[in-house]
Parts: C-alpha cells; sequence; structure tokens
C-alpha cells in the first residue's frame, strides 16, 4: 500500500467547476461510475491540479535536470521525494521564462449557459492573424489515487479514460481523455534532501479540514507539529457535496507555509503525501515537506535578479 | 536587490518622488532608455531613481539576464491583457494624439502625493507595458511599486524589512499604496498596522503568487463567490508583481461589465 498511480487527464472540453483545482471528490464521484463499485470504495483520490501542456525545464530540487519539450502535458519518471510536486504547484515554477509564462500559466475564462467557465485550451495570437501565427497550449489535470488494499492498482486504463468533471457534464462540458498514468512507490523514493535537513518548512499543497458538518466527521485543532495557531492562519470555507447533500469544511487555506516542530521528517513526508485530517480520503490536508536550505533561496535569487541593462 | 544604504534616513523629498514617477516615461514612447528625451514641456523625465528601487521594481515583475521576446507577435509598448490577450491601444487603430496629452499630465503634475493618486487611478498607464519583451507587465504598476520602494530605501529601510499589506478601499497611503480599487487596497510598507500582512522575503524576485498565498487574510470572498474564487485561482498562478496587480484592476473592470 505503498503505491501511488499519478493519473494525467488533457481536458477535452471547458470546465465548469472548482476554480482551484478538481477535488479528489469530484475524481472518485467520476471515476465511480466506470468501475466495479466494491473496487472504487478502497481508493483515495487527490486533488487534480491543472496545468499548461506547456515547455519546462526541471527545477533544482528535481532528480532530472535541462530542458524538456512538452514538459506539463506528460509524466516525467519520479525518482525523488520532490519530483511528486513538480505539477502540484499552482505557479508551476518550470515553465520558461523565454515565453508568455503569466499568459500560458492563467486561466481564460469563457461564460458558458450563463455561468464562468475555465477554457480548455489557451490561443496565443491575436484573431486576426490567428489562422498562420497562433499557438494554442492545451489544459491537463494532474492527479494521484491510492488505495487501502495492495490489488487494486493500477486501475484499468478503460476506467480512466473519458471521465467528466465539473457541472453540466450533460452538455460535455469537463469532458477529459487519459493522457498518462504511472505507479510511483513512494517507499522507494529519495528523500535524502530532508534527511539532509535539521529544519522543515510545510507546505500546504490541500487544505487542511479543521471542522466538517458530515456526518461522524472528526473537529481537529491544528496539528501539534505545524509551529502556528489558529489565529495566524488564513481559513477558507469548501464544500463537499455526496448523494447530492452539501456538507460545510472550514479549512486552513491551501498554499500557506508553516515551520514544522516535529522530528520525523521523512515519516511526516509520506503522511503528507497520503494526507491528513478529515475527509484525506477526497483529497484534503495534503501538504509537501520542504527542507530549510538557504542555499537554494540564494539560487533562485540569483535566477530572478534583473542584470543592470534590461531597463 | 538594490544598492541603497541604510546611512539615509530621510523622507523623500517631493522632487525626488516626483522623478520616480517619471523615471519611465520614455515607454510610453517604446524609445529604449539611452536614446529618451531628458525633458518633457521643461520637466526633467527619464531620470534614474536612487537606490536601486527601479532594478528590485522589476526583478519583481520580470525576468533577469538578457530579455527574450515572449510574444513575437507583438513587439509594441502597448500591453497585452491576460483576461483576453489583446491589447486596448492597438497600433492598427489607435492614433497616438489623443493618448499623448493624458501622458503629459500624468508626468507633468508637480505635487507628489497628486502624483502618486494620478497613478493609482490611472487607465492610460496600464495600457502600456513595462517592457516590450514582457508585453502582460504593467508600466502603472511598475511604476507605482519603484516610487514605493524607492520612498521606503530613502527612509533607511532594507528590502528584507518590507510587506505587503492589505487596506480598505479607503485607506491610501501616499507613496505606499500600490493597488487602489473599489473594494480594497494594496500597500507596502514596514507595518502592517493590524492589518493583514506577509513579507516580501530577503531579496525581489518574482514573488507575487508565493506572497500572495502567504497572506494571513485575502480580500477576497472565496467561500462562495465563484468569480473571486476564480480571480483567487489566477492570482496564485501569477508570478510577476505589475501583472498580478493589472490583473485585479482588468478582473474588477470585467465583472462589473
Amino acid at each position: 500500500m505503498s503505491q501511488i498511480q499519478q493519473v494525467h487527464w488533457e481536458l477535452e472540453m471547458d470546465y465548469i467547476g472548482h476554480p482551484y483545482y478538481v477535488s479528489g471528490n469530484a475524481i472518485l464521484s467520476s471515476l465511480v461510475h466506470e468501475m466495479p463499485e466494491n473496487t472504487c470504495r478502497h481508493l483515495t483520490a487527490s486533488h487534480g491540479m491543472f496545468v499548461p501542456g506547456q515547455f519546462g525545464t526541471f527545477p533544482d530540487e528535481h532528480s532530472q535536470n535541462g530542458f524538456r519539450p512538452y514538459l506539463g502535458s506528460g509524466l516525467p519518471t519520479v525518482e525523488s521525494y520532490d519530483d511528486l510536486f513538480l505539477m502540484r504547484n499552482p505557479s508551476q515554477m518550470w515553465l520558461l521564462d523565454s515565453r508568455p509564462r503569466e499568459a500560458l500559466n492563467t486561466h481564460d475564462i469563457r461564460t458558458q449557459s450563463g455561468q464562468p467557465a475555465i477554457a480548455h485550451d489557451i490561443i496565443m495570437g491575436r484573431p486576426d492573424d490567428a489562422s498562420k501565427r497562433h499557438q494554442t497550449t492545451k489544459w491537463y489535470i494532474h492527479a494521484y489515487l491510492s488505495a487501502d488494499r495492495d490489488d487494486i492498482l493500477p486501475l484499468d486504463n478503460s476506467w480512466l479514460d473519458g471521465l467528466q468533471f465539473g457541472g453540466k457534464r450533460n452538455y460535455g462540458y469537463g469532458h477529459t481523455r487519459l493522457k498518462a498514468t504511472q505507479l510511483v512507490d513512494i517507499e522507494a523514493l529519495d528523500y535524502s534532501r530532508l534527511e539532509n535537513a535539521t529544519e522543515h518548512l510545510l507546505v500546504l499543497v490541500t487544505p487542511f479540514v479543521i471542522s466538517s458538518t458530515y456526518p461522524d466527521a472528526m473537529s481537529r485543532g491544528i496539528p501539534w507539529w505545524w509551529d502556528v495557531t489558529r489565529d495566524t492562519v488564513r481559513e477558507r470555507e469548501e464544500r463537499l457535496v455526496k448523494q447530492g447533500d452539501v456538507y460545510r469544511l472550514q479549512t486552513v487555506d491551501h498554499g500557506q507555509v508553516v515551520r514544522y516542530d516535529g522530528n520525523r521528517p521523512v515519516e511526516t513526508a509520506q503522511n503528507g503525501i497520503f494526507r491528513v485530517g478529515s475527509h484525506s480520503k477526497y483529497g484534503f490536508g495534503e501538504f509537501r515537506v520542504i527542507p530549510i536550505d538557504h542555499q537554494t533561496e540564494v539560487t533562485q535569487e540569483r535566477k530572478t535578479s534583473v542584470s543592470a541593462r534590461s531597463n | 536587490m538594490g544598492e541603497h544604504s541604510t546611512d539615509c534616513s530621510k523622507p523623500a523629498s517631493q522632487e525626488e518622488l516626483l522623478a520616480a514617477y517619471r523615471h519611465d516615461a520614455h515607454k510610453f514612447t517604446g524609445n529604449a532608455h539611452e536614446f529618451a528625451s531628458e525633458a518633457l514641456d521643461g520637466i526633467l523625465v527619464n531620470q534614474s531613481v536612487p537606490h536601486g528601487a527601479d532594478g528590485d521594481a522589476a526583478a519583481l515583475s520580470r525576468p533577469s539576464g538578457e530579455p527574450t521576446q515572449t510574444v513575437t507577435t507583438h513587439e509594441t509598448p502597448y500591453r497585452l491583457s491576460l483576461l483576453d490577450g489583446t491589447s486596448r491601444y492597438d497600433p492598427a487603430t489607435f492614433s497616438r494624439p489623443i493618448l499623448e496629452e493624458a501622458i503629459n499630465k500624468l508626468l507633468t503634475t508637480t505635487d507628489a502625493d497628486a502624483m502618486h493618486r494620478a497613478w493609482l487611478s490611472t487607465t492610460v498607464a496600464s495600457g502600456f507595458n513595462e517592457s516590450s519583451y514582457y508585453p502582460y507587465t504593467s508600466l502603472k504598476y511598475h511604476t507605482l511599486l519603484v516610487a514605493a520602494l524607492y520612498a521606503l530605501y530613502q527612509e533607511g529601510h532594507e528590502f528584507e524589512d518590507i510587506k505587503i499589506v492589505v487596506d480598505t478601499a479607503e485607506t491610501i497611503i501616499p507613496h505606499r499604496t500600490i493597488y487602489s480599487g473599489e473594494e480594497f487596497a494594496l500597500r507596502l510598507d514596514t507595518t502592517a498596522r493590524g492589518r493583514p500582512a506577509a513579507r516580501l522575503g530577503s531579496r525581489p524576485w518574482r514573488s507575487w503568487s508565493s506572497v500572495w498565498s502567504r497572506l494571513e487574510s485575502h480580500p477576497l470572498q472565496t467561500d462562495s463567490n465563484r468569480d473571486e474564487m476564480l480571480l483567487d485561482a489566477n492570482l496564485r498562478r501569477i508570478c510577476s508583481w505589475s501583472t498580478a496587480l493589472q490583473y485585479i484592476e482588468d478582473f474588477r473592470r470585467w465583472v462589473n461589465q
């Protein structure tokens, strides 16, 4: 049960749904129609992150390096812990500076049936010259599945292909195609960056649920191994829809960074992959452990500091 | 980071602040800095800004080193919108003389606080980019960032002391506020005065999404309002400061249409 199955879906139609991510709940709700129910109930799903199908370069902490065409439209091999998170930060730091990265990484918004929808592609170049000079970039959804039994993963590709996410599915919105999938053994990854550091930070990749109106869900405080108090974190309300009923979740909002106050970073990191807190089965409570490496910050700043000549 | 030192700790003078708002006048015409005129209607423009404030603001919004033309179909001083990919001032149809009067007015104001307010509310400067290599950047927000950094450095503060602070819409602090809208304002400052804030870090880099994600509270209704969630979702995807600030302005205008 130390395996996860990464899945990369290509968005074929505009998507009317949660704009931060496709929730793990939405992924499991779609999957249950494609596979045996008694197998599906053993699954957990991460939230699906939106990734532009663009060229990129691997970041310094990745086990691979260099330029890769269409980095965002596939699943690079995963060898180290940091590799898992390449596409799970919305700012997609691997995008090339030689391209208009902000335009390629923000969602175009189209109004569909009176609702704002996230476009399934990005068309660069103005309409009047579109015929000869435009470029189209497709959007992908990056997620991973895990299971509480050893004989569940990998899922049959036919179950993963053709899933639909978000609203107005009867009209074809949110339709996807399976682009790539691979198994990753969490126990076999290289965790040396975490082991070699004495201090660590935690990045909340998805919201952490503090309380939920779902029956029997546990209310939880901030974990003791986060060096923060509740009055210093940003909260946001989320919703969970089960069998047509809507439940309200109070969460610590994703994207925040807290200092790690524990002393078992590798074990904590592995727990973060499988997620912590209520509704972790549906994608909530994912986090990444980052070693505090002052050298890393210096490297990043060296890359981004502007030279005197660029006016 | 700027080569400012901590031994200068007096507030910036009116003239110095005015010079900061006028430092990129040449970008309205697309001239390179070295070929730019030094005067406009008898007022000095295109003067370099002390303490490295211009370079630091640039580092917040665009890549380092040799610039690359990122949109080969658009090599003009006019900004491209992240919302719809178009330029408000399409060079094929836009007549320059209409614009020049508004630009001159923006640069020749002689009261520094009025100059700050003029830049906060200008729609003219938001039609231009801060570098034609990076056409989604915004000259308006680059200039406001330069002025705020310059004023802070002049008072003796270091970059690492600076935070982004979320203010109410009514709170406009001269030469600190870098965005002003109907719902909220944002400023660079060293004191939060009880407002939500996040540190910018030890050195300037394209840190918008990182800093925005670390704010103690967001000034958006992200629990239930789908438009505000979309705005927030995209703000978490943008690294460039001037692009992100301009996107908030553009998004608000689009929602209110």
